[in-house]
């Protein structure tokens, strides 16, 4: 008789049997002590389908063929100067936020994932997370080593760690994963393997991934695919952590929502940064903001919450929000960064002619309206000499950080600016948004100690009052990293690399 | 058009010129695992066993250079060059008998209405045919492009037979000749015996069948089949019809409940007509068995068989009562003009 045949399933299974142990003299709850306090019930580990199947050896041997390919890659890009094929050096401040703003982001996700890789209570769950944390940790270095070619010709990349932890605006990808490590094992990974890395993750590095390929940028082309080789994996394992803890009890029905409404709105709020690379800073533009939101949101996320619909999960109330910011979002974040940019470690401009006309013709119902005038006022007052920057610093939002920009747009009224404050154990704290105030309701204790960049100045803990000694503090080269392009010193060396007068 | 037979499950999918394995599988209602669509998260690998293809424009992180000679391949970048027969990281069941598919000439010996839209065709067979209760079989109709696949509703007891239900499409190539033009002493020639709908009988889970229209074929063969072998699990079939006068094989299942301590038979009708005297449930199927079950579902399987929003209700209906994925089976009937359309679906369920 034939021997049966082994599917792939079985096959891992018995490569990989007994890998778990049982707890015969421990308390098994002491060795998972963060399993219950979240509320939800798992009655039932061995349900969880494993979705990889992919046994320690054969990870590492597919890792460091990535590795090597990716890095033979870096090689020839740095040999033949590859930052002189960019469309234009503007492109390269594009860079400058993925690498001070994204790349700390994959190692705070190592850190979380080894977190929930310890405390999970099944074998299946925790080794994915185990393995997700190593990819983590080779995201970041191979980010870090992508753009030390352009830490060789441009300014803003080489403090970006010490950046990461002080500078105003990095306080937010900071923030969101510090309130995401901070959870507990179940919230974590519904916060970043289903909503982020599955729900979101099309939106961060699609654009960015397609921004560098459509602006030359062959070292950041290649890395994007090389991360996102081990997409497969998160991706899947954000789907099965849903469907398992679904399916486990229902009380936890109530719990997923509400973690999905929740991080569905932190992750879009932190995109917004991706949302004004992509309309303004890319030279050479691929799809606007409003375009990809349609595109991975509406339609393919769309798809998945009519699924999960059958669960009782709705789609969160967020979206329709989402839908009316579409039309505002990149104009209202570039206008802050263009105000801020005194302030900031990449350069701000105001769009040329032909990019306005893009825009107008991407934001029919908006850009002409409300921004255009803005930004042609900004361009004329530059021109006379008179570059325009905000003197003040802006209140933040208690829970996602960002500077409170944001308008009633989910009220038609995009000029008026959104506010929202609540009352706390007799102080006031402020949000850019009634989602926002939802979130630091819910868990007051959580955020009423966010350390905001902002009031960390006022309260002098920042090298002192001056701009001059804030930048100090933030370690950013006053005169260099920040400020208009023009005239600055990125433009001027692009120029002469380029031999342009 | 090449055939690509995808293993451990022996399915077999029909790929056109340039499009993609992913693709066709999806269209033909064979899942594979797959995420971004295109190429570069690697979700879709599966191993090469026989023939060639195009990589098209997998990335070469997701489908390295070592994995390409290895004979790996992205199902949803590659297109075929020739047959193929593919290994995919999917499960096979462990109920499944796996019986191979054959070409078979068939005999018209009876046709029967059965309602006012649904014909009962009986097909003698050139040899018996072994299959499981609830597959398919694909029938050629002369003059008709393609095959037309039916479920086969008599028990595989009587493997010399294939009996079939069959509703007119309104405007319909296929079910318009049966028909119409189709009569007793014609030959055809049909394969089977196809798909993964089939009973598992390898856990004791009571079960329920939930059935629309012609879509009783599947489940009437496995009730059947169920009782024959002296199965005692419970067994529930919900059987929904618009009328009395669709709501055929009534009696003889009302007969076999009565014969059957462990069956329960239990019509639907949505919209019943006022001479039907009806005094049964009056609803859709699915809200029958809501009914039935309090809503509660959970510790049985299921089979669903019937139109898409038949189907579709009942999914929703299970998951909410908390019968999850891995419990519930199903047929879809998809008329030829449904496969055409690109359904955009998540990757959050599997098989339903």
């Amino acid at each position: 008789m034939e021997a049966k045949k082994l599917n792939v399933k079985e096959k891992y299974r018995l490569l990989t049997r007994d890998l778990d142990w049982e707890f015969s003299y421990e308390d098994r709850k002491e060795a998972f002590p963060y399993e219950e306090f979240e509320g939800i019930k798992i009655t039932d580990w061995s349900k969880w389908e494993d979705p990889f199947r992919l046994t320690m050896d054969a990870y590492w041997k597919y890792q460091a063929e990535k590795e090597k390919k990716l890095y033979a890659i870096y090689d020839a890009f740095a040999q033949n100067n590859g930052h002189l094929n960019v469309s234009d050096a503007r492109y390269v401040n594009a860079l400058k936020i993925f690498l001070t703003a994204i790349s700390p982001a994959e190692y705070a996700a190592h850190n979380g994932f080894a977190f929930t890789g310890r405390q999970l209570g099944g074998i299946g769950a925790r080794i994915a997370a185990q393995m997700q944390s190593i990819d983590e940790l080779r995201h970041i270095q191979t980010q870090i080593h992508a753009m030390s070619h352009y830490n060789k010709h441009f300014e803003g990349f080489d403090e970006f760690s010490h950046m990461h932890d002080r500078v105003w605006y990095l306080s937010v990808p900071k923030s969101f994963f510090d309130d995401a490590r901070s959870s507990g094992p179940f919230e974590y990974i519904v916060a970043i393997s289903f909503a982020f890395e599955y729900v979101l993750t099309n939106l961060l590095f699609v654009p960015f991934m397609s921004g560098a390929a459509y602006n030359g940028d062959m070292a950041t082309v290649t890395f994007g695919f090389s991360a996102q080789s081990d997409e497969a994996r998160h991706m899947t394992l954000g789907l099965e952590i849903i469907k398992f803890l679904l399916e486990q009890h229902e009380d936890n029905v109530p719990i997923v929502q509400k973690w999905i409404d929740k991080w569905l709105w932190r992750g879009y709020r932190l995109l917004s940064v991706v949302a004004m690379m992509m309309d303004y800073m890319l030279p050479q533009k691929f799809m606007s903001w409003k375009e990809a939101w349609e595109l991975y949101f509406e339609d393919a996320g769309g798809a998945l919450f009519r699924d999960l619909e059958r669960y009782g999960i709705k789609m969160p109330a967020c979206a329709e929000l989402i839908a009316k910011e579409k039309d505002h979002l990149s104009h209202q974040t570039w206008w802050t960064f263009y105000t801020f940019g005194h302030a900031a470690a990449f350069h701000t401009w105001t769009p040329s002619a032909e990019e306005m006309d893009w825009l107008s013709e991407k934001y029919p119902d908006s850009f002409d309206k409300w921004y255009r005038p803005r930004f042609e006022m900004a361009a004329e007052l530059a021109e006379k000499g008179e570059r325009f920057y905000s003197e003040g610093l802006p209140q933040l939002c208690q829970t996602c950080q960002i500077p409170m920009f944001y308008t009633e747009c989910g009220d038609d009224r995009p000029d008026d600016t959104c506010y929202r404050s609540t009352h706390y154990q007799g102080e006031r704290f402020h949000f850019c948004s009634d989602h926002c105030k939802d979130i630091f309701e819910d868990e007051p204790e959580k955020y009423v100690h966010a350390w905001l960049p902002v009031h960390q100045i006022f309260q002098g803990n920042c090298g002192g009052a001056d701009l001059a000694d804030v930048m100090k503090y933030y370690k950013l080269n006053d005169g260099a990293v920040n400020a208009d392009y023009m005239g600055s010193s990125d433009e001027q060396r692009w120029k002469a690399l380029k031999g342009i007068a | 058009m090449y055939e690509v037979t995808i293993e451990p499950t022996g399915e077999v999918i029909e790929v056109e010129e340039g499009q993609t394995i992913l693709a066709a599988a999806l269209r033909q209602g064979v899942w594979l695992p797959f995420a971004c669509g295109h190429g570069t998260c690697a979700t879709c690998k599966c191993t090469l066993l026989d023939g060639y293809v195009e990589h098209g424009d997998a990335s070469p992180f997701a489908l390295m250079d070592m994995e390409r000679e290895e004979g790996k391949l992205l199902a949803c970048c590659a297109t075929p060059e020739c047959d193929l027969v593919i290994e995919a990281n999917i499960d096979v069941d462990p109920d499944f008998k796996g019986h191979l598919v054959e070409d078979y000439r068939a005999t018209v010996s009876a046709l029967e209405p059965l309602s006012p839209t649904i014909l009962e065709v009986t097909l003698d067979l050139d040899r018996p045919m072994a299959f499981q209760a609830g597959q398919y079989i694909n029938l050629a109709l002369p003059g008709v492009e393609g095959t037309r696949a039916f479920s086969i509703a008599n028990p595989p007891s009587q493997a010399e037979q294939v009996v079939l239900h069959i509703r007119r499409v309104p405007g319909g190539a296929g079910t318009g000749y049966i028909h119409e033009t189709l009569k007793q002493g014609d030959t055809l020639d049909l394969s089977g015996p196809y798909g993964q709908f089939f009973v598992r009988t390898s856990d004791s889970q009571d079960v329920i069948f939930i059935a629309g229209g012609s879509g009783l074929s599947s489940p009437e063969s496995m009730v059947v089949d169920l009782l024959e072998s002296g199965d005692t699990r419970k067994i529930y079939l919900f059987q929904g019809a618009r009328n009395v006068a669709e709501l055929y094989h009534a009696d003889k299942l009302r007969a076999l409940a009565d014969a059957n301590e462990n069956f329960h038979y239990i019509p639907a009708l949505n919209e019943p007509a006022d001479d039907d005297n009806w005094e049964g449930f009056t609803g859709f199927v699915h809200e029958a068995a809501i009914d039935f079950f309090d809503g509660k579902f959970s510790g049985h399987k299921a089979y669903l068989c019937g139109p898409p929003p038949m189907i579709d209700a009942a999914i929703t209906a299970l998951i909410r009562g908390r019968l999850f994925e891995n419990d519930i089976h199903m047929e879809k009937f998809l008329t030829a003009a449904d496969g055409k359309n690109e359904i955009t679906r998540s990757a959050l369920f599997k098989r339903i």
